[in-house]
């Protein structure tokens, strides 16, 4: 389908910025100065700006919207990449047209994931002593594994993005703006032209890595990050790793799918058309039902055969509000693409992107109670009765920090639009 | 200056058991020690002479005097010699031969250990002190306990004791629920309000509302220094560790990064993070805040860092004997429910306890945990179904509160933080 892709229209954005994408740029850089307020206060003050406390006598949760926001978001850069690698690894040429998206998605998702944690220690600076301690902590420390994992994570999508781009960009050269060329200079430091058929090969292997990695690490180190911490009930469970890989995917291709979406009405893309949005949707309502049948499994064992504090844990969470909405949120667009893929009239691009809007945002939900849940109702009988019951209301200051990681990944991706093209382009046609 | 013990805070403290730890070698559990590590052979029979005086031959110190400090500060740790007559005796003369203080002394615990700073048996422990001892020129053991004699015995005691572990027997039976204990370990360590580094759970069987003394029980809940810590493992620095000398389990103030998972990681709920700038409630702590090793670990944490209870570390490495051995609520228990020592050791307290209650029921708090806490009660354990009543006095009435959040936000509201 490479072939049906318009070099020109793709070129575009890098040559001409409309006044919406002003406008737009404007409107993010705006919360980009409420996010700073709020950031600013936090460090100022201390995490005493948040709802956290501690759990026991404290009565409150150590862990809350941030660490939550940490794993949507690892989640969602893990599963873009993936989703590009597929494309690649099984030759699904038909969505060549949205694997750059995915591999963006994942890079500008890494830095979110590890800005959720700086939030939560409490300042950049917090960071420098677990990267000194690493080589001592690295075999005890789940958050060591994390750091090891994020960063691996990290220099693969870029070294694999950058396999994939520079013989596009060696023939892009002469028709970009002047002022990228020397962006262009670095990104190609030391190609020749006779690296292209290596370079294929090597992106190749790597896009298979990336598939192997992807449940290794969304589907295991992550999850172990709370698993492995046995104090807290609601936290164990085997079934929680898969159940993070599916959560992980789902919110990735959903996150494909909104910024193809905008791709396309932005830029007049028809070429990603609506055969690749109707297959992404696809894969979007497997992976939604089958985070919906582990939610189920999880809710049924909880009720069922589980130790006290699980229990109560469980019953709790079906009397809350905020666990519903996300069963809703996943379940309602579930249904409306399962419609689409029965009745393929039933099929809009507008209705299937707030499908996909609300599947994540429910995904971010699940993964805000399921920290926090542990935390509420902490540690087993006799002292879980002795202790008060947590509670948790995020402050506004969280709120606006965690909201705008989504704002700053969109300035992100919007900025992107004007350095390399978003769609890759075989160099033979350009 | 001769490294010392108590409150020295230039390297890791005066390199008893430490010795001169080859670094950097990590210590799998369980594996063999090289020949030319192992312990040395036992102190009285012609094997040791001559494993000394090879070993002294290596250094630059006097074979004769090192192997007689030696033998005295074996006799020190046994008991048998007291620290005043090893001064006399070898004070002078110590001074001359180390007066310029050369020794590596630095421990490397950190590398040392499978898990953080501290391997997680005692006799594992106990191994890799005899392996420093042994790695270690003699000269610089000895000279290192002599330097450490110099200063403290009492840290001495403890320190090359390293098997020790640090621990309390609470008797449910004796705890009248006064909340002394409370209140005395926030005055001693100047904890932030709502902050109960030892709290007071106080309970009922069946749901009665008003407290019946004759019925309800309470007993006061520490930090249980656990013999598997699992507030050690998970943490991203090694800020929280075990400290080999006595077991105690510490947070370095210094290294902590505040990510709070030691806190979720402990079954027990005895760590209190620092959320803002702390408030002086009880005039400030005026002990010192580095123990025998340097590391910052007592007192009220600063601000975006993790506290909980220390077992008093700044009155364990004191130089004051009267305070090594104590704790701040054991001393203001009028009840005689705290009994805090060396719980390997028969003679004292918390054995000595366990004995003169030996008809009674004893356990350990979430037992099936695994965590191996170091705290045992005697009495009657809370069962599942206990619920929690309001006791004789509460911590209102004792100018305390127990909603951290309430109170933080109180002083939110107050306007302390302007901003
Ligand atoms: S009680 Fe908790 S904080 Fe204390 S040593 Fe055990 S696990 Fe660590
Ligand atoms: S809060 Fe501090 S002591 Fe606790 S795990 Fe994190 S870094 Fe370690």
């Amino acid at each position: 389908m490479t072939d049906d892709v318009p070099v020109e229209r793709v070129l575009r954005p890098l040559h001409t910025t409309t006044w919406k994408f002003l406008a737009l740029l404007v409107l993010l850089g705006l919360g980009m100065l409420l996010f700073l307020e709020a950031w600013i206060t936090q460090l100022r003050n201390g995490l005493i700006m948040t709802g956290l406390g501690d759990w026991g006598t404290g009565g409150g949760v150590p862990w809350g919207m941030y660490i939550g926001s940490f794993i949507w978001w690892v989640g969602i850069a893990h599963g873009g990449i993936a989703v590009s690698a597929a494309v690649r690894v099984f030759k699904m040429d038909q969505f060549e047209p949205i694997a750059r998206i995915g591999e963006i998605v994942t890079l500008v998702a890494l830095p979110m994931a590890a800005a959720n944690i700086v939030f939560d220690l409490g300042g950049p600076d917090r960071l420098i002593n677990t990267m000194i301690m690493w080589p001592q902590t690295v075999h005890h420390s789940p958050l060591a594994w994390d750091v090891a994992v994020v960063s691996l994570y990290l220099v693969l999508s870029m070294t694999y993005l950058t396999l994939t781009m520079r013989a596009e960009l060696y023939a892009l050269m002469d028709r970009v703006p002047r002022y990228l060329r020397p962006v262009y200079g670095l990104l190609l430091l030391g190609y020749r032209p006779e690296e292209d058929e290596k370079a294929e090969q090597m992106a190749y292997w790597l896009a298979i890595a990336i598939l192997a990695l992807v449940p290794l690490l969304s589907g295991g180190v992550v999850p172990w990050l709370f698993s492995l911490v046995g104090a807290q009930p609601g936290w164990f469970g085997a079934a929680t790793g898969p159940a993070m890989l599916f959560e992980s995917l789902a919110s990735a291709i959903a996150f494909v799918i909104v910024v193809g979406a905008a791709f396309r009405y932005a830029y007049d893309w028809e070429f990603i058309d609506d055969a690749v949005f109707r297959g992404l949707t696809k894969a979007l309502t497997v992976l939604s039902m089958a985070v919906l049948w582990f939610l189920l499994h999880d809710t049924l064992s909880g009720v069922y055969a589980a130790p006290v504090q699980d229990e109560a844990l469980t019953e709790t969470l079906l009397t809350m509000p905020l666990f519903w909405v996300a069963v809703a949120g996943i379940t309602i667009p579930a249904l409306y693409m399962l419609a689409t893929i029965v009745r393929p009239s039933a099929y809009s691009l507008p209705a299937v992107v707030a499908g996909a809007i609300s599947v994540s945002i429910a995904i971010w939900i699940k993964k805000l109670i399921f920290v926090v849940e542990g935390l509420l109702y902490p540690t087993t009988p006799p002292l879980a009765n002795l202790y008060p019951t947590g509670s948790y209301s995020p402050t506004a200051i969280e709120w606006v920090v965690v909201v705008s990681t989504v704002v700053i990944a969109a300035l992100l991706i919007a900025l992107a639009t004007k350095i390399i093209p978003m769609v890759e382009l075989d160099p033979e046609e350009i | 200056m001769v490294n010392g013990c108590g409150g020295s805070t230039d390297g890791e403290g005066c390199g008893c058991g430490g010795g001169d730890v080859p670094t950097n070698t990590p210590v799998p559990d369980g594996e063999e020690q090289p020949a030319q590590f192992g312990p040395p052979p036992a102190l009285s029979g012609p094997e040791w002479e001559e494993w000394a005086e090879e070993v002294l031959a290596e250094t630059d110190f006097d074979t004769e005097l090192g192997k007689r400090l030696a033998r005295d500060a074996y006799r020190i740790a046994d008991g048998d010699l007291s620290k005043e007559a090893f001064q006399r005796r070898h004070g002078d003369r110590v001074e001359a031969e180390f007066g310029v203080d050369e020794r590596p002394t630095k421990t490397t615990l950190e590398s040392a250990a499978s898990i953080p700073r501290v391997p997680d048996d005692h006799e594992q422990s106990r191994r890799s002190m005899l392996k420093a001892l042994g790695a270690g020129a003699a000269a610089t053991a000895t000279a290192g306990l002599a330097g450490c004699l110099g200063e403290d015995e009492q840290t001495m005691a403890t320190t090359e004791e390293s098997n020790g572990q640090l621990g309390m027997t609470i008797d449910v039976e004796n705890c009248i629920a006064c909340l002394q204990c409370s209140e005395a370990c926030k005055e001693e360590n100047n904890t932030s309000a709502a902050v109960h580094w030892t709290y007071v759970f106080r309970w009922a069987e069946d749901e009665d509302a008003e407290w019946d003394d004759d019925h309800d029980d309470s007993m006061t809940r520490p930090c249980q220094h656990c013999t598997r810590p699992t507030c050690t493992y998970v943490c991203p620095t090694q800020a929280r560790y075990k400290r080999e000398d006595d077991g105690l389990v510490l947070t370095d103030y210094d290294t902590c990064i505040g990510c709070r998972y030691c806190e979720v990681a402990c079954p027990y709920g005895v760590n209190y993070f620092q959320w803002a700038e702390p408030t002086d409630e009880a005039g400030g702590f005026d002990e010192s805040r580095t123990d025998q090793h340097g590391d910052t670990v007592a007192g009220n944490p600063p601000e975006g860092v993790m506290g909980k209870c220390t077992f008093c570390v700044h009155r364990q490495d004191s130089d004051d004997p009267d305070l090594v051995g104590t704790t701040a609520c054991e001393d203001a228990c009028p009840a005689d429910a705290i009994h805090f020592g060396d719980i390997t050791d028969p003679d004292d307290a918390p054995q000595r306890h366990l004995e003169e209650k030996s008809d009674s029921n004893t356990f350990e708090l979430l037992d099936e945990a695994g965590n191996e806490p170091n705290i045992t009660y005697v009495g009657p354990e809370p069962s599942s179904s206990a619920t929690p009543v309001e006791g004789p006095v509460s911590y209102e009435e004792m100018d305390m509160t127990e909603h951290r959040r309430e109170e933080i936000d109180a002083r939110w509201a107050g306007g302390e933080a302007d901003d």
